[in-house]
């Protein structure tokens, strides 16, 4: 069984929006984008390298559902993370997130990550009411200091879009497929 | 006797000088910063090739370092000289028939070297600061609207922060691609 998208249903930035909402799209956008490029993929076709990168799109769905709860929750907002990634030895197993996700079923991989998505965009409702773009994370920075929301937003989209990148060039040597 | 003429030029580009964009500022601050943080990861992707590595595709896809790097200096071009401000691209792109060569940019970027390559796209990114930083001496700001809308609606226009964002995510996807391009070449990686 391999993950559905229907394309059609991509969200677009608005063109002409508040600073909220043009970044709330554009990260929308960007994981729809992703969803995207996995789709229609057998867990094999998930687990295929383009080498000589050892990077998968299976691998890499589970790294961002990693960083969405990770950034959004746990730095964000100090909620824990769900209990699949709770029990992991970071310590021992630091790439423990791309080596399994090239291992998981391609529809529990999707579930484990729109759930994380819909953890991180419930964090960043919590956010927005607390603090606006400006709202402080309680998770610090390596020298004791907070991030923004707005840093953190921008952040993700960069983190997407270039991991975007890397499935673009992953998903035409697995089938062929292309497009922004 | 005097040695033949080898083609080692490559552009360079001292990775220390690239600025982490700032984490607690202004939303104006933050988006040149990372806008700036990626087109420097760009410089940093393309430095220290030959001619001929910057012509290398990672196959199935035929993109290539230096067509990328050309891509890019005509979608500066594109979106600041031409959407924003509703005039004529940058030259040279302000002379090609795109209609019947659509890929001009990256095909013909195999004929430059890495210099012409480099400061063809270094003048994008300094007419389009430019562009930019005369919107944001007005009133509207970031919220100033460009002169062409968009394709489907001219009456939609954009707003600075969009195209802004959008770059950001433009460069990011590409510098993507750039990744895995460069780790095929020479081993090189990182973010």
């Amino acid at each position: 069984m391999t993950q559905t998208f229907d394309a059609s249903t991509r969200t677009e930035a608005p063109v002409g929006a508040d600073e909220m909402t043009a970044l709330r799209g554009f990260l929308d956008y960007h994981r729809d984008t992703f969803r995207m490029k996995c789709a229609g993929l057998t867990q094999e076709q998930l687990a295929q390298t383009h080498p000589p990168s050892a990077m998968t799109l299976g691998g890499m769905m589970k790294h961002l559902a990693l960083n969405e709860v990770g950034w959004f929750g746990k730095t964000l907002g100090d909620v824990p993370y769900p209990p699949l990634f709770e029990s992991v030895d970071w310590e021992s197993d630091p790439d423990w997130e791309w080596r399994t996700g090239a291992e998981d079923d391609p529809q529990e991989l999707r579930a484990t990550y729109d759930d994380c998505v819909r953890r991180a965009d419930d964090a960043i409702d919590e956010a927005l009411a607390r603090g606006g773009l400006d709202a402080e994370s309680v998770g610090k920075d390596s020298s004791g200091d907070p991030f923004r929301l707005r840093w953190i937003m921008l952040h993700m989209i960069e983190e997407y879009a270039r991991h975007n990148g890397h499935a673009d060039l992953l998903r035409e040597a697995v089938d062929g497929e292309t497009g922004e | 006797m005097t040695e033949p003429e080898t083609e080692t030029e490559t552009q360079s580009f001292d990775e220390a000088t690239r600025v982490d964009p700032p984490l607690r500022s202004d939303e104006v601050t933050i988006l040149r910063g990372f806008l700036d943080y990626h087109r420097d990861t760009l410089r940093w992707k393309c430095s220290g090739l030959t001619a001929e590595q910057l012509a290398v595709s990672l196959p199935p896809s035929d993109m290539t370092l230096g067509g990328m790097m050309k891509h890019l200096a005509a979608v500066e071009s594109s979106w600041f000289d031409r959407v924003f401000s509703g005039g004529e691209l940058m030259p040279p792109f302000d002379t090609v028939d795109w209609t019947n060569d659509p890929d001009w940019e990256w095909r013909t970027a195999a004929d430059d070297t890495p210099a012409q390559l480099r400061s063809l796209f270094d003048a994008s990114v300094e007419r389009a600061d430019a562009v930019i930083s005369s919107a944001l001496q007005t009133d509207a700001g970031l919220g100033s609207l460009s002169a062409q809308g968009t394709r489907r609606a001219p009456t939609e226009q954009f707003s600075l922060r969009w195209i802004l964002v959008h770059m950001i995510e433009e460069y990011c996807r590409h510098n993507g691609h750039a990744d895995l391009i460069r780790q095929s070449i020479d081993g090189e990686t990182g973010e």
